[in-house]
């Protein structure tokens, strides 16, 4: 049965064609839109089956690997970027293999069917890939960071792992504010000015978008405490919690402007914290 | 310690200028997420700023002697603090 499905994520429009049935994790289920869209940002076209890997596996680029885990892996072609994901329960199987032409625009995907005999394109890590790559053309970065938005202000609250991101989005939410999300989020700039975005996740959640006013960068403390940064310390401190392929250039360069930019209009914090509800009064109050 | 090799380092990373201040950003092909980049105090910039293909040691030493008022000595541990700064971040 063939399939044509679009999706919006952060306001980008994104086409999922194929002549086989396409199914979707449930995650993405509430961005699926019904009308129709005459200009798509990106889109993809789906194929049943994996191939022999279609582009030459010499020029390597990246890899998205931990200790334990490789993710994917990316080539440079002649039309532009090639990509084998793997199998995170196996990790050396292919389950992905797709391809980006060089406006980033058009992909390509190879997967085999599921159990049920339909294709799950965005499949982890198939899926934040494509939302990654919307920012390299794009004015847009993808941050690892909770979203608050308390009816007047959205601000974003980052940070390293285990520093509170999620605590800080319990302690808004106790306090009657709504969590844009509390992990992966787009910030984008859009004419009215800079607006962040959540993502589909594994779970169900409704597409929410808020105004960026503020962005903390947090750490739990004895005390509450803020301070405000400006110029390259915070660009710079901002950066490190985007999401990133750093091989190229220009991406560097794309994402350097962005967020300079940005933190020129928006204001960045470091804020320590003590986990409890007092934090949402002290920010209010001490901003600046 | 070599300026061709601090050329080579150079061009590993993407610099940008922020008012008065530079970031750098390495250029990684193993990493998703970066947990570090650094700003450049102003000895650093002036090292960067004053390096390319055909600098030499004895170009960058006095112009820093020059720059800063400090001895070739100094000048010298300065590049090779950085030189070292630069090769922990790739």
């Amino acid at each position: 049965m063939p399939t044509n499905i679009t999706i919006s994520i952060a306001d980008f429009s994104i086409r999922l064609i194929s002549d086989a049935a396409v199914s979707l994790e449930e995650g993405y289920l509430p961005f699926v839109i019904s009308r129709d869209i005459d200009d798509t940002d990106i889109t993809i076209e789906c194929f049943q089956g994996i191939p022999s890997v279609p582009f030459p596996l010499t020029d390597l680029v990246f890899e998205a690997t931990n200790e334990t885990r490789k993710f994917y892996s990316i080539y440079r072609t002649a039309n532009g970027l090639g990509f084998v994901m793997y199998n995170q329960q196996t990790t050396d199987e292919i389950q992905q293999i797709a391809m980006l032409d060089n406006t980033f625009s058009n992909w390509t995907v190879y997967l085999n069917p599921e159990d049920d005999g339909s294709l799950l394109p965005l499949k982890y890590p198939f899926g934040p890939i494509v939302m990654y790559y919307l920012t390299v053309k794009a004015q847009a970065v993808l941050i690892h960071a909770s979203c608050i938005f308390d009816g007047e202000k959205g601000r974003i609250f980052t940070g390293f792992s285990g520093n509170g991101k999620s605590t800080m989005s319990k302690l808004w939410a106790d306090e009657g504010n709504l969590v844009i999300n509390d992990d992966r989020l787009f910030i984008r700039k859009m004419d009215a000015g800079y607006f962040v975005y959540n993502t589909p996740m594994y779970y169900i959640d409704k597409p929410k978008k808020t105004t960026l006013d503020g962005i903390h960068l947090i750490s739990h403390s004895q005390e509450n405490k803020i301070k405000k940064l400006s110029g390259a310390m915070a660009v710079s401190k901002v950066m490190a919690f985007c999401i990133q392929n750093n091989y190229d250039k220009e991406y560097i360069h794309n994402h350097l402007n962005f967020l300079s930019e940005l933190c020129t209009k928006v204001p960045v914090y470091e804020l320590g914290f003590v986990p409890d509800t007092n934090i949402v009064d002290f920010i209010k109050s001490n901003e600046s | 310690m070599d300026l061709q090799t601090l050329y080579k380092l150079k061009t590993k990373f993407v610099a940008r200028e922020v008012g008065n201040e530079m970031i750098l950003v390495p250029l990684t092909g193993n990493v998703a997420q970066m947990s570090e980049l650094f700003t450049l105090n102003e000895t650093a910039r002036f090292i960067w700023q004053n390096t390319n293909e055909n600098t030499t040691l004895a170009d960058i030493e006095n112009l820093m002697t020059a720059e800063f008022d400090i001895d070739p000595e100094t000048a010298k541990q300065d590049i090779e603090k950085f030189m070292k700064l630069l090769e922990s971040m790739l």
